[in-house]
């Protein structure tokens, strides 16, 4: 599988700067890139440079908001050619998306095309933020709001700048989204494994998961909240009947579908409580869940972490709660 | 309708309510039927009749649909609720995400 990275961030917060970088480091050779440009004269890839062994493919209009399809398609083109021989045998994939570009329908694309799926697998959602004028660009635009809750990872730029101004922006991001990691990138400068390796469920060891979650040694995220975004943890101590799980998320995408930016958690499920199942879906589409081979700890609770757009969390307690007393109640009756 | 259950639907339709910004009252009769009066409408809540091959009836006025489950009963009461509403459908990618 090939793994891809989508690189997201709003206007000007240095995407093509840090782009620029990786494409330098050694470690990012073999790379294909695409660079997603808004309006019809695109600028950016003129100012990264790749090295001999990766190459920049360039895609104008809104990614989000043109046809998915043209994604796909340039990814399908990209596997032909490497097939064919005729581009580097490039071992990642890396799309650059505009900076006013909802990631969501991206993710979906890469989620849910199964073409693609075969050979193709998300690794992971980096945005950058500009620590000087990240704060004013999260009160004024939703676009920069959704790239912030939709990442993995956050890559703070231009902290170098700053010269101080980055506590508000920091517990800003941490009430936005407290699951994904922050880090600094000065000039650009990042370790490329940064946008590769950002914990995707796959690819997590059973340590790894309270610090994906967001619930290292807490049973709630740390943060507090934004005015239409929440981020909050449901916790179950009895383990989860499958049968419930699926109504729940069906009921969670039917009645959520945008504005549930992003659930992911660790489940105990009834029927295989020896083996965690981590879930992890964007809107509503969600990976297929992947088991582990042994719980992280002793604490075997199921844990939930939601990132929505006025989803309240009494709700889904409510919805959970009346689930699973219907299933319960068809088991009594079957039994 | 059993008890858990019961408080557990009640509860859920209540906070729904909330959730989808609808003004609304839910009472119970003593059959454990659920009315919804919201939108200048009254939804009943039921346990479907036996024999039926669902567990619940939502009545929407003359219209009356069968549920199998209490995410249906949310699915219709909200249909009958909130004009603005449009279903979406869950979509799981086809492979895990594996790097």
């Amino acid at each position: 599988m090939i793994p891809v990275a989508v690189l997201t961030g709003f206007l000007g917060s240095g995407k093509t700067t840090l782009l620029g970088h990786l494409l330098r480091h050694p470690d990012f050779a073999r790379t294909a890139v695409i660079i997603n440009e808004f309006g019809e004269v695109g600028l950016d890839h003129d100012l990264v440079e790749a090295s001999e062994e990766s190459f920049i493919e360039l895609q104008t209009g809104c990614l989000c908001c043109a046809v998915r399809g043209d994604l796909a398609l340039t990814l399908e083109d990209l596997l032909r050619r490497r097939d064919a021989g005729t581009v580097t045998p490039f071992e990642r994939v890396a799309i650059e998306t505009s900076g006013l570009a909802d990631p969501a329908p991206i993710l979906h694309t890469l989620m849910s095309d199964a073409g693609l799926a075969r050979r193709l697998a998300l690794a992971g959602v980096v945005a950058t933020v500009d620590t000087i004028n990240g704060l004013a660009t999260l009160e004024r635009y939703p676009q920069s709001v959704k790239q912030v809750a939709l990442a993995d990872r956050l890559i703070l730029t231009k902290g170098d700048l700053a010269q101080g101004q980055g506590a508000d922006l920091t517990a800003r991001l941490a009430a936005l989204n407290p699951t994904a990691k922050r880090l600094q990138a000065s000039f650009g400068a990042v370790d490329p494994a940064h946008l590769f390796d950002v914990g995707h469920p796959a690819s997590l060891r059973a340590h790894d998961l309270p610090a994906w979650l967001g619930l290292d040694g807490h049973d709630a995220p740390a943060a507090g909240h934004h005015p239409q975004i929440s981020c909050f943890a449901i916790l179950r101590d009895a383990p989860v009947k499958a049968v419930a799980l699926t109504l729940f998320l069906e009921a969670l995408a039917e009645h959520c579908g945008a504005d549930l930016l992003r659930l992911k958690g660790i489940l105990n499920i009834a029927e295989n409580p020896d083996r965690p199942a981590v879930i992890h879906g964007v809107q509503h589409v969600f990976h297929p869940p992947v088991w582990l081979d042994r719980w992280p700890s002793r604490d075997r609770r199921s844990r939930l972490v939601c990132i929505g757009r006025d989803i309240q969390q009494v709700w889904l307690e409510a919805l959970i709660h009346a689930i699973e007393a219907e299933v319960a109640e068809v088991a009594a009756v079957g039994a | 309708m059993s008890g858990d259950l019961d408080a557990a639907v009640q509860a859920l339709l209540e906070h729904s309510l909330r959730a989808w910004r609808v003004d609304g009252k839910i009472h119970r009769e003593v059959d454990g039927t659920l009315l919804i009066a919201a939108a200048n409408k009254c939804v009943r809540v039921a346990r479907a009749p036996a024999g039926l091959p669902f567990r619940w009836a939502v009545a929407d006025g003359e219209r009356r649909r069968g549920a199998t489950s209490v995410t249906g009963i949310l699915r219709h009461v909200r249909t009958a609720l909130d004009s603005s509403y449009r279903s979406v459908r869950l979509r799981i990618a086809p492979l895990p995400p594996t790097p």
